[in-house]
């Protein structure tokens, strides 16, 4: 299985889904997109096998990659339309959701971000009307001074987990703490469109997008960069957007539409006959 | 050569005596039901040409002369008709007249070797002289740019056959060469055409009759979608074409020129009574087809060989049948005793439902990857099925039919030819899972482009489309289905149509039914070429991440083996290990010295022998 299928544990949440058990996943005949992306839906850089399935979150998604090259190219929906398929529903119990979950842009091991946090800081506080819960990703939750910059501000940090790295270390919960804090909050924000908006949408929060992007080291400007990202979904950025437009682009981009029911998921993933074991 | 003639047998001149028109497995049973309409009791009828002999049966009420060219087939029919003339055209008596002329085999197979040759023109104004005023004329004409053409492997101009003395085709011009120059030819010898029909599949071979002006509107209608692909595919049935006939006529309709691509077209017209310029409308005589009018289809039943017409009524088109029942035998029984399906030997009654046909439907969403649609479509289909199950089971037409036999109107579907039915309940996964595996198989075996990976198998990708469907079945379903399908094939069309597979070996599609062309061959090529590519590619990765992780297991090794030791064996090893190391190292250190040393003395030795 190619290692990116691993990352915040979407093979292990498929699996779930599949019903083949909370062990670890077979291999999958293909590559998942692992992430929102305006390209091809595969990550730049990363080695791939010629014409191995390549298996999209969106209709959108799949013309783009047919029109740059890619062929057997799928749509099946992200990971996370999945585990709202399985994750149990909030009951009456659960807290009134309250405040913002704020993902300020991050990098990845390979591509930091360069910034000015206090700048945003001080707009996330002009802004959000309530609490507000800073989700760092995990190396710069790492990063003492990072935090603590938004710590000290008075915000709640939080990361959600590490994404795994070449089938190491792997967080299968990754996802599922990700859905509850998403759950908790009544708003979810970021500087830049990103995979987060949407699953905050998916999950029932009010979206906005506002604040300097921030830059990628070395980003690959393919496929128009964060320009052509407020250029093309206009409508999600600012401090505050359209509700049902927003609803309505988060399910075309997660392609809630495309989930497949679980044997189908079994036969598009390579899992109708699985030669490993899974528990 | 001497010959006893029967009583009812002439030979009044340019008799062929050995010659035989008669070919194995033609049939025209359409044109026999089509005359039978037209043909009062007791009329005269001119059979011009050699005709399937249910002709001669469904115009039993009439009186018959046929003109044959060969002796064979005279004396084969002498005692089903009135009178066998046994000659070319010129044998015709001059002054006779008839009330009908058919010439339902074209006019070349009227023509003989012996006598002089009339040509198109004048063997059409021979039979016009034959034809009462007022009477009329059943006239087909071959076309020689129909989809039989368009598909054959082989080159119309290369004849060698014993019945091509002469090579007739697009390049004689004394050939109408299409359906306006027929009717303009037909104007001209003054019995003006008026309906017509397109006749498929084959010009010696019609299974289908379809209403020319119908077959011109936009309506893609599902009826004629199914009659065509249906025609095609066994009117062609282990034929080595081009590209497969049925997709060409399908195509052909959508775009609104099945008419003008059929392979022949069968042509009504009346000898005018006042000159030759009449036209149709000032006939006085009665309307062709009966009080009915004409149908607006006439086709084959798939099984039995009877004919059912489709005619257009007030409220809508409609199934009717005709004297020309089923022939076949009972409906056979599957190998477990009981029949799996049964069918009416009368064929189809009642309304034809409007709409387009399913396969097409889902065909045009797989090429548009428009999975929308496809879900909309599936699971309206889905639904559809539930809601007139009881207690899961499904009985009647509905559990047959698959998606060749469903036409869909907006959100309603409907059977098209509700004939065949389930002896039997069949469970609603098992039903829907029968259409999708038929679907998935055509989907596979034709190579059409569809939304899905290649990686799936046609088990496999009824799965997927079954998911597309909302319903969330697996393999064993499929199996299911697959061994219902095989009873009912049996029950429909006998053993020999056993296709049994088993969906867990089963990795390439079954081809369907029908021709082999050589467009699916290419297709198939280019597809197992990919695989190919992508199995390569795949390999490679492959082997370069088994490296990786090889490396990575010693180094965890390495490290377990450290781990694991005694205390003593832990320090010997952090003692050992730089040394190891340090000793590897230098070892490689000397072996790049002396090369790099070595090196330069060849290099030395090369520049003081020059």
């Amino acid at each position: 299985m190619h290692h990116a299928n691993h990352f915040y544990g979407h093979a292990h949440v498929l699996a779930r889904y599949a019903g083949l058990g909370d062990g670890h996943p077979p291999r999958i005949n293909g590559y998942i997109q692992h992430g929102w992306n305006i390209g091809d839906g595969l990550a730049p850089g990363h080695p791939y096998a010629e014409r191995t399935p390549s298996l999209l979150w969106s209709e959108q998604t799949r013309r783009r990659a047919w029109s740059v090259g890619r062929r057997n190219v799928t749509v099946i929906g992200a990971p996370f339309v999945y585990l709202l398929a399985t994750a149990r529903q909030p009951g009456p119990a659960q807290p009134e959701r309250a405040g913002t979950i704020w993902y300020p842009f991050h990098g990845w091991e390979g591509q930091h971000v360069k910034g000015d946090h206090r700048e945003l800081i001080a707009r996330i506080r002009d802004t959000e009307p309530g609490p507000v819960t800073v989700c760092l990703y995990w190396h710069e939750h790492r990063m003492r001074r990072v935090r603590r910059l938004y710590e000290n501000a008075g915000f709640r940090v939080v990361c959600h987990g590490y994404r795994g790295h070449w089938w190491k270390d792997t967080d299968p919960e990754f996802l599922h703490r990700q859905l509850a804090e998403l759950r908790r909050h009544a708003r979810v924000a970021s500087n830049r469109l990103t995979s987060a908006i949407f699953y905050g949408i998916a999950a029932g929060c009010e979206p906005a997008v506002y604040g300097d992007p921030m830059v990628l080291a070395a980003e690959d400007p393919t496929f128009g960069g964060t320009a052509r990202i407020r250029r093309q979904w206009p409508e999600l950025h600012g401090e505050q957007v359209h509700l049902p437009t927003a609803v309505e682009i988060a399910r075309a981009e997660l392609g809630t539409d495309h989930r497949h029911p679980p044997a189908a998921l079994r036969e598009l993933l390579g899992w109708a006959d699985p030669q490993e074991e899974t528990t | 050569m001497t010959t006893e003639t029967a009583p009812t047998v002439a030979l009044p001149g340019g008799e062929m005596l050995a010659w035989s028109d008669r070919r194995d497995g033609a049939g025209d049973r359409p044109l026999a039901a089509l005359a039978a309409r037209l043909v009062p009791a007791g009329a005269r009828v001119l059979v011009a040409g050699p005709h399937d002999p249910v002709l001669l049966d469904a115009l039993a009420h009439a009186r018959l002369t046929c003109l044959l060219r060969g002796y064979p087939d005279a004396a084969a029919i002498a005692d089903r008709v009135d009178r066998v003339l046994v000659a070319g055209p010129h044998g015709l008596p001059t002054g006779e007249e008839y009330d009908v002329v058919i010439a339902g085999a074209g006019l070349d197979a009227v023509e003989s070797v012996e006598g002089e040759r009339l040509g198109w023109d004048g063997l059409l104004a021979r039979l016009v002289a034959a034809l009462r005023p007022g009477g009329d004329l059943l006239l087909r004409v071959d076309n020689p740019l129909g989809v039989h053409r368009l598909v054959t492997a082989t080159s119309w101009y290369a004849g060698r056959g014993d019945a091509e003395w002469t090579v007739g085709g697009v390049l004689d011009t004394s050939l109408p060469a299409n359906l306006d120059q027929a009717r303009a030819r037909l104007a001209t010898a003054g019995v003006p055409a008026g309906s017509c029909y397109a006749a498929y599949p084959r010009p010696d071979l019609t299974t289908a009759l379809l209403s020319a002006d119908q077959l011109s509107r936009p309506t893609a209608s599902g009826l004629f979608d199914a009659v065509l692909h249906d025609a095609c595919t066994e009117g062609f049935a282990g034929q080595f074409v081009l590209a497969d006939p049925a997709r060409l006529a399908v195509d052909a309709l959508h775009a609104g020129r099945a008419a003008e691509l059929a392979p022949s077209w069968l042509l009504l017209a009346r000898r005018a009574t006042d000159g030759p310029q009449s036209t149709r409308s000032e006939q006085p005589d009665s309307p062709l087809g009966g009080p009915d009018g004409l149908p607006v289809a006439l086709v084959r039943a798939a099984a039995g060989g009877g004919v059912v017409e489709v005619l257009d009524e007030a409220h809508g088109w409609c199934w009717r049948r005709t004297d020309l029942g089923d022939r076949s035998g009972p409906t056979p029984t599957a190998y477990d005793g009981r029949p799996a399906a049964h069918r009416d030997p009368r064929g189809p009654q009642g309304p034809v439902p409007d709409g387009r046909l399913l396969r097409s439907l889902l065909l045009d969403g797989c090429l548009r990857r428009d999975t929308a649609r496809l879900r909309r479509l599936l699971r309206g289909y889905a639904e559809w099925l539930d809601g007139q199950a009881e207690r899961g089971q499904l009985t009647g037409a509905v559990a047959l039919a698959g998606a060749d036999n469903l036409v869909v109107a907006g959100d309603r579907f409907a059977v098209l030819d509700p004939s065949w039915r389930a002896g039997v309940g069949l469970p609603v996964d098992v039903v829907l899972a029968r259409t999708l595996w038929r679907f998935a198989t055509e989907l596979l075996a034709g190579g059409y482009a569809h939304p899905w990976t290649s990686t799936l198998d046609v088990a496999g990708l009824t799965v997927v489309l079954g998911g597309v469907a909302g319903r969330d079945f697996d393999r064993a379903v499929v199996a299911t289905a697959v061994q219902t399908d095989a009873t009912v094939s049996v029950a429909l069309r006998g053993p020999e149509s056993d296709r049994r597979v088993d969906p867990d070996t089963e990795t390439r599609p079954v081809p369907p039914t029908g021709p082999r062309s050589y467009q699916q061959m290419y297709e198939t090529w280019l597809r197992e070429r990919e695989e190919n590519t992508r199995l390569a590619a795949l390999l490679r990765w492959t082997e370069e991440l088994l490296n990786a992780r090889e490396r990575a297991l010693r180094r965890a090794e390495a490290k377990i083996n450290l781990l694991s030791g005694s205390l003593s064996y832990k320090v010997g090893r952090l003692a050992i290990t730089p040394a190891r190391m340090a000793k590897r190292g230098a070892g490689a250190a000397k072996r790049r010295a002396r090369e790099a040393i070595a090196a330069k003395r060849q290099e030395q030795t090369k520049r003081e022998q020059k």
